[in-house]
């Protein structure tokens, strides 16, 4: 009998009041988790952000049709660093009508940013998000990540880190999609 | 103050403590990434103490190779 009285499931409002302070407090911090990652065949959530060089804005929707490769840089990621003129090569290599490279540009000091650009270069846009407002839609877990997105807007490949020879993954894995390959 | 008071009072604060802890998301890692936030703030200086550290450990041997203490690993 006391055996079952201890295991009986009283449920919330049956709690004491300090059990029921602690289990609400121990779901509001899981639920402070941010949100989940973006992965493969989920798809990829919008955003108008400002440009970093000149005026104007970048946008998702606005390459709707067209191949994607988001990434996500911040100038104090040396990953991120040598990921941008590789990706600038590649961007030279690959039809402009079919494959649009944009960069979301993560620094909290965008002149950080501006000031690496302005020694190499980029031809395809970036925005600056300095809030890190699209980042937390895409669940992001490091840096750099970047989506390979459809011309549905559909996420279909993702790329974390950037090491050696990571961009002949990358390459590849544009020019099966471009072929309709998986 | 009685005891379930005192019970409610540390179920607040430990509530409070921890709703307290903020995880750093990889993108705010900016400051946490400068050079001088490193563990060792020269990595080359730490490599060298490090051999120097197990090549005189004979007894903890050395970097992934048997033995130690030549110092030729």
């Amino acid at each position: 009998m006391l055996a079952e009285e201890g295991f009986r499931v009283r449920g919330f409002r049956g709690m004491r009041p300090c059990a029921r302070l602690g289990l609400a407090a121990l779901l509001l911090a899981l639920a402070a988790g941010g949100a989940e990652a973006v992965e493969r065949g989920d798809p990829a959530p919008g955003f108008s952000l400002p440009a970093l060089q000149g005026s104007g804005s970048v946008s998702l929707a606005a390459h709707r049709g067209k191949l994607v490769y988001l990434d996500f840089w911040a100038s104090w990621c040396p990953p991120c660093l040598s990921s941008l003129p590789q990706l600038e090569a590649l961007r030279r290599e690959l039809p402009a009508d079919r494959v649009q490279i944009v960069a979301v540009n993560l620094d909290k000091e965008p002149a950080k940013a501006r000031q690496f650009l302005a020694q190499h270069p980029i031809g395809y846009p970036s925005g600056s998000d300095p809030q890190g407002r699209t980042p937390e839609s895409y669940g992001l877990e490091t840096m750099p990540t970047s989506y390979l997105i459809d011309s549905q807007g559909v996420v279909r490949y993702v790329h974390e880190g950037f090491r050696k020879g990571d961009i002949d993954e990358i390459r590849s894995r544009i020019q099966a999609l471009l072929e309709g390959k998986r | 103050m009685s005891a379930a008071q005192l019970r409610l009072f540390a179920a607040i604060l430990a509530a409070a403590a921890g709703l307290g802890c903020a995880g750093v998301k990889p993108w705010e890692r900016d400051l946490l990434a400068r050079p001088d936030m490193a563990w060792e703030p020269d990595g080359r200086e730490a490599t060298a103490r490090s051999h120097v550290f197990f090549s005189k450990e004979a007894s903890l041997e050395g970097g992934g190779a048997g033995g130690g203490g030549c110092g030729c690993n």
